[in-house]
Order: structure tokens, then sequence, then C-alpha cells
């Protein structure tokens, strides 16, 4: 089965029926013609053998006056007139020559008659020609006419010889005026069967050559309604720039800006197009072939649109005779990528320009400063304070603390000048022409600024920060060094003492370099999970069980090998990546004391022990951190000790009294409490009286001086002693040897920790002390 | 189905116009004056060249109806009969209809072989001649008589 295309492309369609037209005609035509030649030179043989017919009439007369001429004596010829008649009548009946009447006259060619009765008459007229004949023969040759045998006639009553002649003759004549008449009237017939013919032949061609023209207007309207629709439909505008102006403007002009058709053609489409972009209309005069033009147009809002239309020469088309412009509104897409812009060089929170963006414009007044000598200055400032304000009030009081932070920068500093967020809490400026002292200047009034207060979440906060400021001089620089010499400066600033601003000086890079790459590694440590925790386990001295274990943070860096805590902890307390490290130890050490516990590995009682920093403590948050973590881990509180240090719990402000009650809340709640490091400090006795701890933590500096220095003894056994007068237990850290050991029983300390009972080892190791010391245990219980 | 149901729509058709012809002649029977049954019906029949016509008719309204069997045209003339033959005009030939003008009751135009042509007469008893008086057929032999009768 063939299919059709599913278009036909109107020029082959069109073509084919004017084609239909051309040829209806033309049949139709020939048609026509060919009938009319046919019935005239039909009706021209009828008239001649009209003629011949009526000329039997005549000859008919003749005959019987020749004859009776010849009779009386006169010369006649009846016999010739008697041959034509015959042969006349034979050639009108079965066609043939017909004689010539007088000697001038031409031979008459007729062809066979058609039709029934005109045949009949025809016959009986040959009939009556031979009765007339041979009746006139017999009565010239005297014989008796009444013998003559008739064939027209059954019977001819006629006595008279020449009245029966002149009857014979009446009735051809008569017979043949007849014939003469009927083809006469078949002539008639004829012609008006032509007109009919012609009429008919007429009225179908112009019939189906109006079929085939309304047609073919049909197919023309349905071309144009299909590309009206295709050009009105689209949301693209299409103009025609030609001589005069706008030539043809689309309907979709109305959708896209709101404009009439009207407005737009002649020169009327120049007041809509943006002054800048109106060189677009000068497309025309150049001699551009295909290309691609952006402009502007102004909609009935005043607002303007951004479109880009292909350009189209078809100049030399004479159907168009311009430049064809096919605009697409391309204003949502110009301002996505304007936004995107946007985003890509500005912080979303504070729309201040960004690290790369602020990076960019350091690199061109670098460049600018290479080429001019000009001086600039680099500040970096990082809040204090920040994230307590995350922490306790939340991060939507956060984000606005750091949007009001960000518009009191900016007041502060001239419009040529860039500030920029870097994320977190850490802001960056770059002060175009400004040395040193204006550097200091600016500083100043952002620490100013800084301490006022801001209203956040209903509360008034005032904020501290450090600023490390980079100067540089004119002259060729590079913006990495800059800025890793403002991030020093700043490092400098905060270890100098919050609220505080220190200018890069040549010798900070390598007093705090070292610094500031160990907390880099520390940052990605935590990133990459780099820290295990590590237990060492606790003994009590009149049992030797173990009865519980201090977690420690252990680091294995992949570039920096292990690391000391003593190293790394204080940079943590110092960056405020403690609390992150804190809690990740604190979480680990629940889980991993619910696993032990699971494991009926854990004697009752059994305590494990993690360490807390003064920041963790005053940072807040911390008693909700440890609910939760033992709430994860499906750990009692009984089963959690943390050990804070003396100077922690002492500290003085808002946030140690938080710190405090957070601890007593805790406390309260069942968790344990240690003071660690005891007697490095110089704790009140009288706070330490009404704090809720359970143990005090013997250092393992005094432990190991017990047995040669007098001093250390004095004041180990003092400890010990105070704790048990306060009805704490004593613990002794750092115990190496049993003649420590024996010390400390004899001092009564009643737990112990260190290398001699066991180092700080991974959670497996704990778990196989603990099943060694469960199983030996055992048979004495049973 | 068609070739079923038509015969049929045909047949009904057919007693249709059958049963409307009925109609109209009882109508015509009834009508007062109409007298259908008193229309007599006389068939003639023309030829070259001789007439055939019923020698006995009955008086009154008549139907005549004239077939023409050809091969010529033939007209008939239908003239009561005063005198023994009608008169000939000088030709010798045809009659002079003239002459008869009083007495033609009727007169049929020349029609075609093969025609049937119908004319109404109101016979009176009497004799009447029917001739066709084209040139030469009067003489030729196309003349007959019928007799009205009371």
């Amino acid at each position: 089965m063939r299919k059709g295309p599913a278009f036909t492309p109107f020029a082959a369609r069109g073509r084919r029926t004017v084609a239909a037209i051309l040829l209806t005609f033309a049949l139709f035509s020939t048609a026509s013609v060919t009938v009319s030649i046919w019935a005239t030179s039909r009706s021209q043989h009828r008239a001649t053998v009209v003629e011949v017919a009526a000329r039997q009439r005549t000859l008919a007369e003749r005959y019987v006056k020749e004859v009776l001429l010849l009779r009386e004596g006169v010369q006649a010829d009846p016999a010739y007139t008697a041959g034509i008649l015959a042969r006349s009548a034979d050639a009108l009946l079965n066609g043939g020559l017909a004689p010539p009447v007088y000697g001038d006259d031409d031979e008459i060619m007729l062809s066979r008659a058609t039709g029934g009765h005109i045949r009949d008459q025809l016959e009986q007229e040959r009939r009556l020609v031979t009765d007339l004949t041979a009746t006139g023969a017999a009565l010239l040759a005297h014989r008796p006419v009444a013998a003559v045998p008739m064939t027209a006639h059954e019977h001819v009553t006629v006595a008279n010889p020449i009245v029966r002649l002149a009857v014979l003759a009446a009735l051809t004549s008569n017979v043949s005026l007849n014939a003469a008449r009927t083809i006469a009237g078949q002539t008639d017939g004829n012609i008006s069967n032509l007109i009919i013919y012609q009429v008919v032949l007429g009225a179908i061609g112009l019939f189906m050559s109006l079929l085939f023209a309304l047609a073919l207007i049909a197919a023309i309207r349905r071309q144009m309604a299909h590309f009206r629709s295709i050009v009105t439909s689209s949301t693209d505008l299409v103009l025609v720039l030609g001589e005069g102006g706008c030539r043809y403007v689309s309907q979709s002009v109305t959708g896209m800006v709101g404009r009439a058709e009207g407005d737009l053609l002649a020169d009327g489409l120049a007041q809509f197009i943006h002054p800048e972009d109106r060189s677009v209309l000068e497309v025309t005069g150049a001699d551009r072939r295909t290309d691609k033009v952006v402009f502007r147009m102004v909609n009935r809002y005043g607002e303007w649109r951004c479109l880009e239309a292909h350009v189209t020469d078809l100049r030399s088309d004479r159907r168009i005779r311009g430049v064809v412009l096919n605009a697409r509104d391309t204003t949502d897409r110009v301002r996505l990528e304007e936004e995107l812009t946007h985003q890509a060089y500005h912080d979303g929170l504070t729309g201040l320009a960004n690290r790369a963006l602020f990076r960019d414009r350091l690199d061109q007044a670098l460049a600018r400063s290479a080429r001019s000598g000009e001086v600039l200055a680099l500040l970096l400032v990082d809040l204090d304070g920040f994230k307590q304000v995350n922490d306790s009030l939340g991060h939507d009081a956060g984000d606005e603390l750091l949007r009001q932070v960000a518009e009191r920068f900016a007041e502060t500093v001239r419009p040529s000048d860039t500030v920029a967020r870097f994320g977190g809490d850490e802001f960056g400026l770059l002060l175009d022409g400004a040395g040193e002292s204006r550097a200091r200047a600016v500083a100043r009034r952002l620490l100013e600024r800084l301490s006022e207060p801001m209203r956040v979440a209903g509360r008034e906060l005032a904020l501290g920060g450090s600023i490390g400021i980079v100067a540089h001089v004119g002259g060729a620089g590079d913006s990495d060094e800059l800025i890793r010499n403002a991030d020093v400066a700043m490092y400098a600033a905060k270890e100098g003492g919050r609220g505080r601003s220190e200018v890069f000086r040549d010798g900070m890079a390598r007093e705090f370099g070292e610094l500031l790459g160990l907390e880099h590694e520390l940052r990605m440590g935590l990133q990459r999970s780099e820290f295990r925790v590590h237990y060492q386990p606790e003994v009590d001295l009149r049992s030797g069980q173990i009865v519980g274990a201090e977690a420690l943070v252990r680091w294995q860096s992949p570039t920096l090998g292990t690391v000391p805590a003593e190293r790394f902890i204080p940079i943590a307390e110092a960056t405020g990546l403690i609390a992150p490290l804190g809690e990740f130890v604190l979480r680990e050490a629940c889980a991993q004391t619910a696993a032990w516990q699971r494991a009926g590995l854990l004697p009752e009682s059994f305590v494990t022990w993690v360490n807390m920093s003064g920041r963790q403590l005053s940072s807040g948050g911390m008693g909700a951190l440890v609910r939760q973590a033992l709430e994860a881990a499906g750990l009692p509180a009984g089963a959690l000790g943390l050990e804070v240090t003396e100077t922690a719990i002492v500290q003085g402000g808002a946030a140690g009294d938080r710190a405090r009650s957070e601890l007593e809340r805790l406390h309260a709640s069942g968790v344990r409490i240690a003071i660690d490091d005891f007697g490095t400090g110089f704790s009140s006795l009288g706070q330490l009286r009404d704090f809720p701890v359970d143990l005090i933590k013997v250092e393992g500096s005094f432990v190991h001086g017990v047995e040669r220095d007098d001093k250390d003894a004095a004041i180990t056994a003092n400890v010990i002693r105070l704790a048990h007068d306060l009805g704490l237990l004593a613990v002794a850290e750092g115990v190496e040897s049993e003649s420590q050991l024996a010390a400390m029983r004899e001092l009564g300390c009643d737990l112990a920790q260190g290398s001699l009972f066991g180092p700080p080892m991974p959670a497996e190791r704990i778990a196989g002390l603990l099943a060694e010391r469960r199983d030996s245990a055992d048979p004495r219980a049973a | 189905v068609d070739a079923r149901t038509r015969p049929v729509s045909l047949l009904g058709l057919v007693a249709l116009i059958a049963l409307a012809f009925m109609a109209a002649s009882a109508c015509s029977l009834t009508s007062p004056g109409g007298g259908a049954d008193h229309l007599q019906v006389v068939h003639v029949t023309e030829r070259d060249f001789g007439i055939s016509a019923p020698r006995l008719v009955k008086a009154g309204e008549v139907r005549l109806v004239v077939h023409n069997d050809g091969p010529d045209e033939h007209e008939l003339l239908i003239v009561r009969e005063a005198q023994a033959r009608p008169p000939i005009r000088s030709d010798g030939l045809t009659v002079d209809e003239e002459t008869l003008q009083p007495d033609l009751v009727g007169i049929l135009e020349p029609g075609g072989p093969g025609s049937t042509r119908e004319i109404r007469l109101h016979l009176s008893p009497g004799r009447y001649e029917l001739f066709c008086n084209m040139a030469g057929h009067f003489m030729g032999g196309m003349h007959t008589f019928m007799i009205a009768v009371p």
C-alpha cells in the first residue's frame, strides 16, 4: 500500500491544479469545436440532400410535361429526366452521386440516408418514381397503362392514363417534398442538438474549471493560513527592514512588547529600540549576509526587553526586498545569566563580593599597582564570638548578624573599596590607594563598629574581631601571597588577644606560618576523619579491677604522621576546632561504651571519661550535646564521666556561670565529673566545695615525683586527703612503676591509671582486657 | 434486499397508477354530461395510399383515433357527405376544400408515418367521407366513407 506524503508542498499542488484547469479547457474546447465542425458539415450535407430531394418534385412534374409534349410530337426527352429521377432517388436512399439536372451543374455526392422514417419515405419515393416512369413509358409506347405493375400502390382507380400519370407525379412530388421536409427537420434537430451539446459541454467545462479554480483558491487560502498561523503563532518576532524603515512586523510583536504592528512600521521601530542599540537598524546599509544581532526594545510598561535576532539578507529577493530579522525575546535568559554571574561573584547571604571576586579585584589592583606604583592595603577580619551566637541563638540569628556586620563594613569604607565575605565569619577588605596608616585607621573603625551593639533575635549583641592587615607598598605583587600574609597577621592578632588588629611583618611568617599550616591540616584531618579515640584503663587500687577508661584522641595525619595531642589540642582550642573535635570524641566514646555494655564486658559502675576543654564549656550548648550523645548511643548517664580542668570551672563571667550550671545539671542527671590535673591551677577550695565533683585526678608530674621529691609527695598526699575530706575519690595519673603504685596505695589513693596498667590503646584491646578480667574474676565470684 | 423489494415497489406503483386511473374513470362516469360510456372510439388507419375505417358507427360523440402506417405523411378530413362525390379542384388532383367547408366535420393536420392522432367529433346520423387531401393522395385512393347510424 503506497502512502502519500503527509504534506504536499503548495507549489506542486498549485501547478497540478492549474494544469488540470488548462487541460479541461483544452479538452472541452476541442470537443466543442469538433462537434461544431461535425455538425456544420453534417448540416451542409443535409442541405444538399434537401436540395436534391426538393429537386425530385420539379423533376417529376417536368417528366409529366415532357411525356405529354413528346406525345403531342413536340421535341422532349422524358427518358433523360426519368433517368435523373431514378438515379437521384437511389442516391438519396443509398448514397452515391446524384446526377446534374443541367449541363453546367456538378454531380452531388450524397451519403446513405439514415433514420427509419426517412428511409421509408425515400424507398416509397423510389417506388413511385419507378411507377411514374413506367407509366410514362407505357403511355409513350401506346401500351395500356392499366397493365403497368404498380410497386408503390396497391391499386390505382384512375382509369385515364394521363390523369393517372399526373396522380403518380403528384404522389412522387408529394413524398419528395415530405422527405425533403423530414431531412430539413433532422437538420434543425441537429442544430438544436448542437446547441445543447455546446451548452452542456461548455457548462461541464466551466463547472469543472470552476471546481479546480475553487480547489486552487482553497489550497492557496489554506497555504496562506498555514504560513500565517506559523508566523503569527510563533513567539518569534519577524521584522523586515528595507528602504523606508520597517516594512513588515509579525503579530507576535503584540505579545512580545505590547505594541500594535502599525506602531513599528516605517520609522516607528526606531523609537522603541534602545538608543545604544539603534545601530541594529543599519543592517540594511551594510553588505551583510547572515548574522546575529542583539538589541533591546522597550515594552509598553517601559521595561527593556532583550532580543536576539537572526539576520537574513533577502534584499535581492524581489518578494521580500529587505533584511529579515527573526528575533527572540531572551530577556529571561540574559537576566538569568546576569544573576548567575552575580551569584558566582557574590556572597548570597550578605550580597558582598565573594572570595573569587575579591581575588579578581585584588589581581586587578595589583596589576595597576605594578604599572603605577600605587599602594593598596588588604584587611582580613575574623569575628570573635560569632560561633556562640550561631550555637545559642540559631543560624537565622547568625545570618542576620552577618548581614548587619556586612552593612557596617560596607558603610565604613569608600565605595571604591571592596568588601568581601570569604565564608563563615571571615571578611576581606581591599582598600585601593591606602597605606598602612589608613589601613590601621580603617581597622580601628571596623572594630569600633563591631563593638556597637547589634539587635539580633531580640537581643543586643556586640562582637569583637581580629584583623590582619597587609600594606602593599606598590609595584608587582602576588595576590596569593598577600592573602596568606593577611591570614598570618590575623592569626597574630588573635594570638595577641581578641579585638585587635595586626599589620603583617616579615618575622610573622616564620612565627605563625607553621601554626597556620597545622591549623589547615587539622581542618582537613577533621574532614578526612583522620582522628581515632584510644582508651587508657583506670584501675581500682583495692580490687585491681578496671573500673573506667579515659578517652584520648589520636591524630594519624597522612602528611604529618602521628601528631601528639599537646601539639594540636592548643591549636584546636585557639581556632575553635576543639568544638567539632570534642564532639567527635564524646559521640565516639559514648557509642563505644554502649557497645562494650551490650557485649556484657563492663563491670558495674564502669565509667568512660571524656576530656572537656574550657572553650567547649564556655561556648555553651555542652549540656545538650552530652545528653544528645548519650541518647544517640543508648548509654546511661552514669557510664559517662567528664574531665574538666580547674581553670575551666573557676573562670568568671557569664560564660563561667553557664558552664558551671550546665555541669551541675549534667551531674544531677548522673553524669560523673572529675577535676583534671588537680594541683596545677590555683583552685579556690571554696568553689570546689560547692561544685558537684565525684573525682579528683592527681597530675602525673606529682605522682612521678612522689619517690624523690618531698614537695611533690606532700602535694600528692594533701590532694588525696583533700579529696577524701570532701567525700571524693582520688585518681593518680601517670603511674609507671610498682614503687609509684606502692606509694599511692600507701597514701590511700583510690584509683590509678598509667602505663603500668596499660597505655592508651584502641577499643578492641580494652575489650580484650575487660573480657580477661571478667573471666578471671568470675570463678572467684562464684 | 434491493432485488427483492424493487419489483414489489414497482408492482405497488403500477397498482397505485391503476387505482388512480380507475378512480379517474369512475369520476368521469359519474360526472354530469361526461358520458364516457357514450364516447365511441373509432380506429382509422392511413397508409400509402388508402384509408381503413369502420363502415358503420354509432351517431353521437366519437373519438377518432387515427394511425398513420406510412411511409408518407398523411392528413385526414371528415366531411358530412351532402354530395355523392367531393368536388375536385382544377388541378384535377385535390378536393376543393372551400366548397366543402360547410360540411367539414373535422380535420387532422398531416402526421408523419407511425404517428397516431386523435380528434373528437359529434356525428349526427348520416354518411361521412374521410379522405387525405395531400397532392394526388385523394386521387391515389386515400378516401373512404362511414355511416353514422342513430
